[in-house]
Parts: structure tokens; C-alpha cells; sequence
């Protein structure tokens, strides 16, 4: 199905109705499971992630001889961080069976594994494992960026020390690799049918910064459009941090309320003595 | 007829309350400006260096008001006068202090902390903690008591049968499964820690050792948000209403509870037999047995009563203590009273929950 991109040029307006630079809805919860350590709900548009934070805890004895113990786990200086996906059968249109070994899927546990490992403190819980456990709901478009979110929100409330969060959304253009338009403009958080259809990239930030912590493009695309396409989706990235920390401020301040955690003390009143 | 539409209203979230608009509002400014002249790369500049209307509020520390939290990456202060903390780190190349954690600011002195809002128990030395085995080594038993790490219990920090300070010796090496196994669970004392946090526990005392004839629940502890908090008195004896007999608690600060029927004290035991001699003969049987006594059933059911008093208290976000526990206890003793099933109605969950709860914060 070719998506109409003459018409973008006519309104200016998406296939779903917004413009370039708009985002999905965003909606986000934290401590969604009392049992974990830390626990998360991400969804951007009809895209929808669970996670599942266990840990830092140490794993013990292995069980069943698999002597091959995980590297960077065991006895090393620092933690590991061990990323598992579960791809729903009905997350998306074709009920497609993902299997474990995917390699689709080994990627991105692989680039969401490396992202956090640099923003989280590892080397405070040696010889431990940050177990971050992902499930998708329901696939339409920036799956890695909806991945990460989650994973960095459930990993703040999990309480891991880390530099900052790490935000993440989707930048591509508005015109495909073989139209060759130098002029086509960038895009903002993609959704499946763009990205079936039109180049895109994924760029996560650290925090408020413009540093990239994970930056992957798997389409091909003029160089002269990446510039553009970079500079939205970190903005995008941006936003999306905002976001986040207005989802973790809320509960904060509702637990707070509740007693649960005791009150902080103010810089100011540290000033008196 | 000509067609009206109303413009959307905007859906405030509660938490947009405090803060203001400026996320909203600027995103709104940003698509005005795309309806001119869709994307050019000038725009995009400008939007990346747009300014933050939200007021950082690392900026201005005097605005950090007690009821509000930190979170990751947020700038405490840029005065080079404090100290750094838990939950910190210094940015490289600055003397500005940054959080690593959600959570509230903590001060001792100079030194600048953050509480995180939920972590795992970080393990101090005399803490009393509930744990459970999960490795036999050679020497020693590697403890889960809920931290990062496991806890080590060597064979040394334990009381062996038959006498408090018998020297250990090689047979009580090649017994070790003896006294501790894989999955027991028991009651230690945080002896030392490791530089790496790791903790050294022992049950070198009456008090401490395997735990049988009752009932484990786990919350979270000490680290932040709700729990079991460190108190004057985490173990205690009470007796439970409707014949349940009596009951021994044990909080531990890792947040792992146990609630067990009491069995005789070997303070009791002191008074009836003749020497001490006797006594650590008398112990040593019991001491390290997997065994459970009779327990009757009105006994179970006020553990289970106790137990569900601890799960109500958590999920209600309150602090979990020997004065709570035991005005919840004898609310919940009180609500089951008059509920259709009388006593028996141990069911403490949903609303019943909220309902104790309610009745302990006095609203």
C-alpha cells in the first residue's frame, strides 16, 4: 500500500492528521506492577510498551550447568544490565510469530542494553544484574524509541542511579530515498505506515543535553536530509523528556502527599545554618 | 446549513495543576509557525534553542521547596560548598551537584543526599533482617535478604549445637546442610560490610537462627517509600485475640516479615531446667530443626490476620511498624467482628484494606 505522499504538500498535514513536527500522544505511568522492583507503562500513539525492572540483585547459583556465565555479570566491577523483549503475537496487524532468537530483536535488546548501561550508574552494584524485562502491546511505528522510554522510566523507578534519562523518538522525511527531493522536510515520531514507506532514524538523548546516546537509521537516505531529520527528532527528544519527568514528579509528589516517603528539605532552609 | 466546529477543549491532566502550560504552549507556538512555510532548516534551529520556560530549578535553589522531588539529571545546587552524597554525582568539569535519583533532598552537615523514592534495601551494620538461603558454599551460606548483593553468613557467625562458643570444627564443615539448607529462612544481624556493600550477617545470639512455624511475607524496606522502617523494637511477642494464643513478629528492615506462633522463650527454659548446661543441650535440639510444632488452628488464623494487616498497610502506602501493626491488628480484630463471618473473616485486601487503613491515619 503506497502511502499518498502528494498530498502532504497540499495541506501540509500527515497521514494521520499532524503536522511535521508533532508528537503522538504520549501517555505514561510508573510502579504499575507492586511486585517488581521497578515498573513501567509507556504508549506513544497506538504504539504500547510494559517493563519490568528486577534488580540490582545478584544472580545465584546457576542452575542446570550453564557454567557460560553472562559476561559483565558474575564477579565484574560493574553491573550488567540483561534486556529481554517479548513481542505480543497480537501487537500487530499479521499475527506473526516472533521467536526468541529473532535477530530483529537481539538488536534492539542490544542497543537498549548499551544505551542504559552508559546513563546508569553500573559501577555502584558490582557483580549484580539489572534484569530489564520488555513487553510490546501493540506495534504502530517508533517501537525502539517507545522501548527505551519505558525502559528508562522503569529504571527511575526502580531508583538506579543514573546520569539522566535517556529519551528517545523517531525523525524521518517527508519524501522517499528515491524521489531524490533535496527540499523534502523532516518528520517528526513516525508511525508504522511512514515507516513502511519513508526514511526514518531513531535518536535517544541524554536528558536536557543535545548529546545522542543511541542514534539508528536502517533506511537510506540523501546525507543532506540527515542534518534536518537529526535536529527535529532531538528536539522531538526533547519534549519527550519533558514528558517523563512530569510523569515522575506527579507520582512523587503524590506519594509525598500520601506519607509514603518523607519530606525533603529545602535548600534555602540549609542556608540558615 | 453551515457546519460549526468547536475547537477542542484541553484536557488538563491533574498534574498540569502546578506546572504551567509552557509544554502545551509552545508546542502550539511551533505548529503555528509550520502552517507558514512547513519545515525549513532555520526553524529548526530556532526550536532547538528555544528557551526552557520551564524554571530549572537547579538555577535558582532558593525555589527547591521541600515539597517538591528531585529527579534524575535535575542540578541540586552549583555551590561548591556542599558534599556529595548518595543519589549524586558531580558533572565532570564542574562543581555542580546533580541527582541521580528520583527522589527528596537529604542533608547531614555539608553532605548533600537524595532518598530515593523506592529502592532496594541498602544493608547497615546492626540491622536486624529476615533472609532466606539460596547457596551452600564450603564455609559459608549466601544469604537473600532483598539487597543488591547477597548477604554471606559464614559457618563462624553462627551459634553451633551444643554450646554457644564451641570452636567449629571440620565435621560441622561437612555437615553445614545441617543446620542451614538451601531455601531456610532466618533471623540475623548485619555484622560488617563489604567496601562494595555487600553485608556479613550473624545469628550469634538467642534471638537469632532458623525461623519455623509461621508465616513470610515480603515488602519493600528500608531504601525509600513506604515499608518497614528502622525502629526502637522490630521483634515483639503479643497476645492475639480470639484464643489465637500468642504471637511473635519479626520485621525485618530489608523488609522481609515473619509472623510465627511464639514458641518457649530460652529465657523460659533457663527458669525450669537447672544449669546452663541444660539449657544449650535443651536448645541445640530445636535450634536448627525444620520441624513445625502443632499449631492450632485459631493461631493460624490470627498469623494470617497479622499477615494481612502488613499487606494492607503497604499497598495503602503507610509505614509498616510495631505501633501500626498492632493498632491495625486490633482494627482489623474489631472490623472482623462485625462483618458476616465474624471472626474468621481474615480477608483484608481492596476496600477492606482501605477501610483499616483509613481508620489508622484517623481520617
Amino acid at each position: 500500500m503506497p502511502l499518498d505522499t502528494s498530498a502532504y504538500s497540499l495541506a501540509l498535514l500527515r497521514v494521520d492528521g499532524r503536522r511535521w513536527n508533532e508528537l503522538r500522544r504520549i501517555h505514561a505511568q510508573i510502579r504499575t506492577q507492586a511486585a517488581a522492583d521497578g515498573s513501567s507503562y509507556f504508549e506513544m500513539g497506538h504504539t504500547k510498551v510494559m517493563c519490568v525492572v528486577n534488580g540490582p540483585s545478584e544472580p545465584g547459583p546457576r542452575r542446570g550447568g550453564t557454567a557460560a556465565a553472562a559476561p559483565g555479570g558474575g564477579q565484574s566491577k560493574d553491573a550488567e544490565v540483561a534486556v529481554s523483549i517479548v513481542v505480543a503475537g497480537f501487537s500487530s496487524v499479521d499475527r506473526k510469530r516472533v521467536g526468541r532468537g529473532d535477530k530483529r530483536i537481539l538488536e534492539l535488546q542490544s542497543t537498549i542494553s548499551s544505551a542504559l548501561t552508559a546513563s546508569l550508574h553500573t559501577h555502584l552494584y558490582p557483580h549484580s544484574t539489572i534484569n530489564i524485562s520488555l513487553h510490546v502491546l501493540s506495534q504502530d511505528g517508533s517501537l525502539l524509541a517507545a522501548l527505551i522510554n519505558a525502559a528508562t522510566l522503569a529504571c527511575v523507578d526502580a531508583g538506579i542511579p543514573m546520569t539522566d534519562y535517556v529519551a528517545a523518538c523517531t525523525a524521518g522525511s517527508t519524501s522517499t530515498y528515491a524521489a531524490n527531493d533535496e527540499s523534502a522536510d523532516p518528520l517528526l515520531d513516525l508511525n508504522h505506515q511512514e515507516e513502511q514507506e519513508l526514511p526514518g532514524l531513531t535518536v535517544a538523548t541524554l536528558g536536557d543535553s543535545d548529546r545522542v546516546a543511541v542514534l539508528v537509521c536502517e533506511s537510506r537516505v540523501q546525507v543532506g536530509r540527515l542534518e534536518g531529520m537529526l535536529a527535529v527528532g532531538v528536539d522531538g527528544c526533547k519534549q519527550v523528556r519533558e514528558i517523563l519527568d512530569r510523569v515522575v514528579r506527579e507520582k512523587g509528589r503524590r506519594m509525598l502527599q500520601e506519607g509514603t516517603v518523607e519530606k525533603g528539605v529545602g535548600l534555602d532552609e540549609m542556608d540558615m545554618d | 446549513m453551515p457546519i460549526t466546529i468547536i475547537a477542542p477543549k484541553q484536557v488538563r491532566h491533574p498534574y498540569d495543576a502546578q506546572h504551567d502550560i509552557a509544554s502545551d504552549s509552545s508546542s502550539d507556538v511551533d505548529s503555528d509557525d509550520s502552517i507558514a512555510g512547513g519545515a525549513d532548516l532555520e526553524g529548526d534551529i530556532s526550536m532547538k534553542s528555544r528557551p526552557s520556560k520551564k524554571a530549572r530549578t537547579g538555577g535558582a535553589p532558593s525555589t527547591a521547596s521541600k515539597f517538591d522531588i528531585v529527579t534524575p539529571g535535575e542540578v541540586i545546587t552549583d555551590d561548591p560548598q556542599w558534599m556529595r552524597g548518595h543519589g549524586t554525582y558531580i558533572a565532570p568539569a564542574t562543581s555542580s551537584i546533580i541527582s541521580s535519583v528520583a527522589g527528596t533532598v537529604t542533608r547531614t552537615n555539608k553532605l548533600l543526599s537524595i532518598r530515593p523514592l523506592r529502592a532496594r534495601y541498602t544493608p547497615e551494620v546492626g540491622d536486624l533482617v529476615v533472609g532466606r538461603i539460596v547457596e551452600v558454599q564450603a564455609k559459608r551460606w549466601r544469604v537473600d535478604v532483598g539487597a543488591t548483593q547477597l548477604a554471606s553468613l559464614p559457618l563462624s557467625a553462627i551459634n553451633l549445637p551444643g554450646g554457644i562458643l564451641r570452636k567449629r570444627t571440620e565435621t560441622d564443615e561437612l555437615q553445614i546442610r545441617t543446620f542451614f539448607a538451601e531455601g531456610d529462612l532466618l533471623v540475623a544481624e548485619v555484622q560488617q560490610l563489604f567496601q562494595d556493600g555487600g553485608a556479613v550477617l550473624h545469628t550469634r545470639s538467642l534471638k537469632y537462627g532458623k525461623l519455623r512455624n509461621g508465616v513470610f511475607v515480603a515488602v519493600s524496606g528500608m531504601g525509600g517509600g513506604g515499608g518497614v522502617v528502622r525502629s526502637r523494637r522490630q521483634v515483639w511477642t503479643f497476645d492475639a485475640a480470639n484464643d489465637g494464643g500468642q504471637i511473635d513478629v519479626v520485621l525485618g528492615v530489608n523488609g522481609y516479615v515473619w509472623i510465627s506462633k511464639h514458641v518457649e522463650t530460652p529465657e523460659g527454659v533457663i527458669d525450669k531446667t537447672a544449669g546452663i548446661t541444660n539449657m544449650e543441650e535443651n536448645i541445640s535440639a530445636t535450634m536448627y530443626s525444620s520441624q513445625n510444632d502443632r499449631i492450632e488452628p485459631e493461631t493460624m488464623r490470627e498469623i494470617v490476620r497479622v499477615r494481612g494487616v502488613v499487606t494492607a498497610l503497604v499497598e495503602n502506602g503507610l509505614r509498616v511498624d510495631e505501633d501500626m501493626l498492632m493498632r491495625g491488628y486490633h482494627e482489623a480484630v474489631e472490623m472482623a467482628l462485625v462483618s458476616n463471618d465474624g471472626q474468621d473473616d481474615v480477608y483484608l485486601g481492596g476496600e477492606r484494606g482501605e477501610q483499616l487503613a483509613a481508620a489508622l491515619t484517623g481520617i
